[in-house]
Order: structure tokens, then C-alpha cells, then sequence
């Protein structure tokens, strides 16, 4: 099956840094991708590259075909690719509303159909809908990130360790509603948290120093205790 | 938690009912009295007015970048000078009729929107606020400079006198003219901070990379706000030549972006009216201070005074006048809620 966003051995640079020495992973369509890796490992270099906010060095890096390499992040992100960063990334001084309103691109009735479908999947943001976003808890930026991304017709959306600094019964909704955001797009997922990650993906890539060193099915990754000891630090 | 005091103006939802009405009623009374001020001001006041009237839209002008974009523009000056000089130079050189100002109005739209254009594509090609400032410094003392250099039509540093059209001649008239023309960017800039280009110039400010990976070219949009804020400082340059009918030199400088960030700064960053706002106050003050220089000697060092009156203001109320007043109607308006709670 040909993948919808394809990256091959991606090497970028942070400064004099050489952070991705070869990143390779491809999104397959109706598939969420889990990107996983200690510490330091290049897993939010890897977003950031792809969205063009990290400048990739050399690699091949295609969105169903067409390559991202040198476009400018504006560009990447219309031509459908949909970033939730760690730090969620909204406009603290917009509401919620404005927020949404801000992410989208087109305001016809496909827009404010996907608008209400994400109001339907995030109850706290409909309550919260005029209200500013400084004023929101993490787990409402959380949602309002999310469902910023899902605003557009995206092709694939790359979510940041959505799980981060959330309290557990949070953590819970947000994977609701990831499995439920799952039934619609494609997504890459960078998590910490195992079982979020073994809940919501399909496939994994592991991510070693820069370097992609395994990837597979999710549920084989669930079973071999002694992989993810080694390459994740999970103990049972 | 306090709410910055540029949400007041965009964000619809956030309106107070109350602080909409108190809102209405306050410029219901300054326009009252503005409207009367000529029946019982002499004719010192009534120009200091009009003087007020066309900094404002100076100062909105370098809201626009300032305050709702995040952009330093050093060289904002270029185009306040450009339009005086422009009236003037078509003022001299043809006859000062309605005719003409109406020309100088196309010329000043034009030449600042191609100034503009150079400066941002310039300014804005991504070394980050301190390269953008230094940059529009640059480029405005390289015009000041060709204005002074250039004497046959500038007349250098002596500056330039020149006739007015007849209409424009009377200072109660032109009072009027001032007030409308200020009413009128009030209402232009109002739209465009609250347009979706509006919604995303203020993205940029709170943070640019965000706006960019959400999909917005915000080179474009920087250089949308440079045009609108350009264009607004050249008109009220114009109208700055039809108000001292005489331009040199000093309009150009580094001096008088200051002053618009300085007025912006007393009144309230990305807010639009606290341009007005600081303008007046700043023009007042420096008015009152002059008159006390004839009561007691003390007061020919004005500058003084007046310097530690703007740390004062920065100190004690960084977010200026208006955004201390809407922070205190914010208070005022939580504690009654919470006793009706």
C-alpha cells in the first residue's frame, strides 16, 4: 500500500547539532504511527522536521508523492498536515472560539460541520467556547489543540506527547477521543506514556540517537517485555 | 487572572455588557465636549487639539505594528515625514487647491505603500525583532538623509513653507476636519484589528511559529500590517501639513517614531484607542508644562518633569492608561459578581 507521508533516512541539524542521522518512517493510509524513544532520542525533531520548523539537511521526505523538502512550514501545513505540538500551541490571547476560527482555512459548511463534530468530541471546549484560552486547563488546551488540527481536511496529523503533564483521568479522555480522531485521519503520535500509545497505534517506530533502529506492529511490541526494556526503560 | 487589554477590543465573546455601555458612554461625552470644545477654547487649544487629533492616528498607526503585529519599525517616521513633505512639495509646486490635496492623498497612498513594500521586504526577511528594528532604523536614516541632502525640493534641514488650500485656512474649520478625519481611521483601523487579519496579526504577535505551522505566511501578513500602518502615518502626515503648513526635516527622524511609541506605550499597547489616549495625555502635559516655564523658573527644565512622568507611567501602569482602566473595570466587575455570588 503507498504511504500518504513518507520519510527516509531524514538527518537535521539544531544548530551545530546533528540530532536526526537518520530518521526513516512511513504513515500508510487509515494508520496511526507511534513514534517512540527515550529522552533525547529525536522524536519531536522528527515532527518538527517534518512540518518544517526543523530544516531537514538530506533524506526524502514526501507527502503522498510530493516531496516537503525545502518548502516552507506554511506551505507543508496546507498541503494537509495537521501539528499539535507539546506545548499545545494555541493563542493564549484569542478564546476558544477564535482559536478554531483562526486554524481554519476555509469557513464553508464542510469546516463548520468538522467544527461541530469537534465540539461533539470535546464537550469541555463547547462549554468553554467564548471563554479565553489562558484561562483553560491543560487538559482543555489539550483538546482545543487537537481539535485545531482537525479543523482542516488534514491528510496526517502529528500530535507531541499529548499525554504530558495531564492528570490520568485526562490522559483517559484525551485517548477517547485519539481513537475516535483515529477513525478519520491518519496520525503519527509521539508518546511517553506506553499504554497510550499501545491503545492508539497500529505500528510503532522506535527511535534510537537520531536514528530509526526498529518499527513493527504494536500489538508485538505490547508482548516483548525485553525490547521495551531495552530501547523505552519500561518495567513491568 | 488579568486580561490583557487588546482581548477587549477583539474578542467579541469576552464583552461585558456593562463595560460595552460604560464604554459607549465615555466616548458619548468626549465627543460632546470635543464637538463643543471651540465654542469656549481659545485659538491655542483649539490647534493643540487638532495637533492631537492627527498624532493619534500617528500613534494608532504604530499600534498597528507595534501592538497587535509585535513589529519594531524605527523608521515609522519615513512615512508621517513623507506625507507632510509630500503635501507640501505639491502644495508649492501646484496651485494649493482640494485639487491638489486630493492628489497628495493618491501620491502619499502610493509612495507609502511602495515604501512600505521596500522596508518589509527588507526588514522582514527573518533575522527576528532586533534585525527588523535595526534595519527600519537604517532605512529611515537613509531617507531623512536624501531629504536633507536633497535641498532643491526639500529645502535640507531649513525646512519647507508652503501655501494650504483656502478651505483649510480656518482653525475652527479645520479643527472639525482634524476630528472627522480621526473619527474616520478610528473606524477604518477598528475593521481591519478586527478582521481575520486582524485574528492573525495578533497571532503572530502572542507567537509567530505557531501562525506559521498553522499554515499562515506571516511574512504576508507582516507586510499587510506594515502597508495599513504606513499608509495611516502618511495621511495623518498629510494632515500634519495642512495643520503647520511647513515640513523639515525633524519628521523624519528617529525622534518622531519615539514619540508614537512613546504615546502608545503611555495609552496602552494593542489597543488601538490608547494611541488617542496618549497622545492627548502627552500633548496636554507638555502643553501645561511649557505655560508653567512664565510661573516659576524650575519648569524651563520641562523635560525633566516630563521624563519622570513617562518612567512613572511605564512603571506603574505598564499595560498604559486604558489598560489600567479596563484592568480596574475588570476588578470592579469580578468583586461584584463574587458578592452576588
Amino acid at each position: 500500500m503507498k504511504p500518504v507521508l513518507k520519510l527516509e533516512n531524514i538527518s537535521s541539524f539544531i544548530g551545530p547539532f546533528h540530532i536526526l542521522q537518520g530518521v526513516s518512517l512511513e504513515v500508510r493510509p487509515g494508520e496511526a504511527v507511534v513514534v517512540l524513544g527515550r529522552n533525547g532520542a529525536g522524536k519531536t525533531t522528527t515532527l518538527r522536521s517534518i512540518m518544517g520548523l526543523v530544516k531537514p539537511a538530506a533524506g526524502v521526505l514526501e507527502l503522498e508523492d510530493q516531496s516537503l523538502f525545502g518548502l516552507p512550514s506554511h506551505k507543508i501545513a496546507r498541503l494537509g498536515l495537521g501539528y499539535v505540538p507539546e506545548d499545545y500551541g494555541i493563542f493564549n490571547l484569542l478564546s476558544v472560539e477564535e482559536n478554531l476560527r483562526l486554524a481554519a482555512w476555509r469557513q464553508d459548511n464542510a469546516t463548520k460541520e468538522r467544527q461541530e463534530y469537534i465540539l461533539q468530541l470535546f464537550p469541555d471546549l463547547k462549554a468553554a467556547y467564548r471563554r479565553l484560552a489562558s484561562t483553560l486547563s491543560g487538559g482543555q488546551r489539550q483538546m482545543l489543540s487537537i481539535g485545531r488540527a482537525l479543523l482542516n481536511e488534514n491528510k496526517v496529523i502529528l500530535i507531541d506527547e499529548p499525554s504530558k503533564g495531564l492528570a490520568p483521568i485526562v490522559v483517559e479522555k484525551v485517548c477517547k477521543a485519539l481513537l475516535e480522531v483515529k477513525k478519520n485521519t491518519n496520525i503519527i503520535l509521539v508518546e511517553q506514556n506506553f499504554n497510550l500509545a499501545c491503545a492508539v497505534g497500529d505500528r510503532f517506530y522506535i527511535l534510537n540517537d537520531g536514528r530509526t533502529v526498529l518499527d513493527g506492529g504494536i500489538a508485538s511490541l505490547a508482548k516483548d517485555r525485553e525490547l521495551q526494556k531495552r530501547y523505552l526503560g519500561v518495567v513491568a | 487572572m488579568k486580561t490583557p487589554a487588546v482581548i477587549k477590543l477583539v474578542t467579541a465573546g469576552a464583552k461585558d455588557r456593562k463595560q460595552f455601555v460604560a464604554g459607549s458612554a465615555v466616548a458619548l461625552i468626549a465627543a460632546a465636549f470635543l464637538l463643543m470644545l471651540p465654542g469656549f477654547a481659545g485659538h491655542a487649544t483649539i490647534s493643540l487639539f487638532s495637533r492631537i487629533f492627527i498624532l493619534a492616528v500617528f500613534g494608532m498607526s504604530y499600534d498597528i505594528l507595534r501592538g497587535f503585529t509585535g513589529v519594531i519599525n524605527l523608521g515609522h517616521a519615513v512615512f508621517f515625514g513623507s506625507g507632510t513633505y509630500l503635501a507640501g512639495i505639491l502644495f508649492l509646486r501646484l496651485d494649493p487647491t482640494p485639487g491638489t490635496l486630493l492628489l497628495a492623498v493618491i501620491v502619499t497612498v502610493v509612495y507609502c505603500s511602495a515604501a512600505a513594500f521596500i522596508m518589509g521586504k527588507i526588514a522582514f526577511r527573518g533575522g527576528g525583532v532586533i534585525a527588523c528594528a535595526m534595519i527600519t532604523l537604517a532605512l529611515g536614516e537613509i531617507v531623512r538623509h536624501l531629504a536633507e541632502t536633497w535641498r532643491d525640493v526639500t529645502m535640507g534641514a531649513d525646512g519647507l513653507t508652503f501655501p494650504i488650500p483656502y478651505m483649510f485656512r480656518d482653525r475652527l474649520l479645520f479643527y472639525y476636519y482634524a476630528l472627522l478625519f480621526l473619527i474616520l481611521m478610528v473606524i477604518v483601523l477598528r475593521r481591519f484589528v478586527l478582521s481575520p487579519t486582524g485574528r492573525v496579526l495578533l497571532a503572530i504577535r502572542e507567537n509567530e511559529q505557531r501562525a506559521i505551522f498553522l499554515g499562515y505566511n506571516t511574512t504576508t501578513y507582516k507586510m499587510i500590517s506594515l502597508q495599513v500602518g504606513g499608509i495611516s502615518a502618511g495621511l495623518s502626515g498629510v494632515m500634519f501639513a495642512l495643520l503647520t503648513r511647513f515640513a523639515n526635516t525633524e519628521l523624519l527622524t528617529i525622534q518622531q517614531t519615539l514619540n508614537a511609541l512613546l504615546v502608545t506605550i503611555v495609552g496602552g499597547t494593542g489597543t488601538l484607542y490608547g494611541a488617542i489616549v496618549g497622545t492627548a495625555f502627552v500633548q496636554l502635559i507638555q502643553h501645561y508644562l511649557l505655560t508653567l516655564r512664565d510661573v516659576h523658573p524650575v519648569f524651563t527644565r520641562w523635560l525633566l518633569f516630563f521624563g519622570s512622568i513617562y518612567i512613572l507611567v511605564v512603571l506603574y501602569m505598564p499595560a498604559g492608561i486604558v489598560g489600567a482602566y479596563r484592568q480596574l473595570a475588570d476588578l470592579l466587575s469580578s468583586r461584584n459578581k463574587k458578592k452576588i455570588a
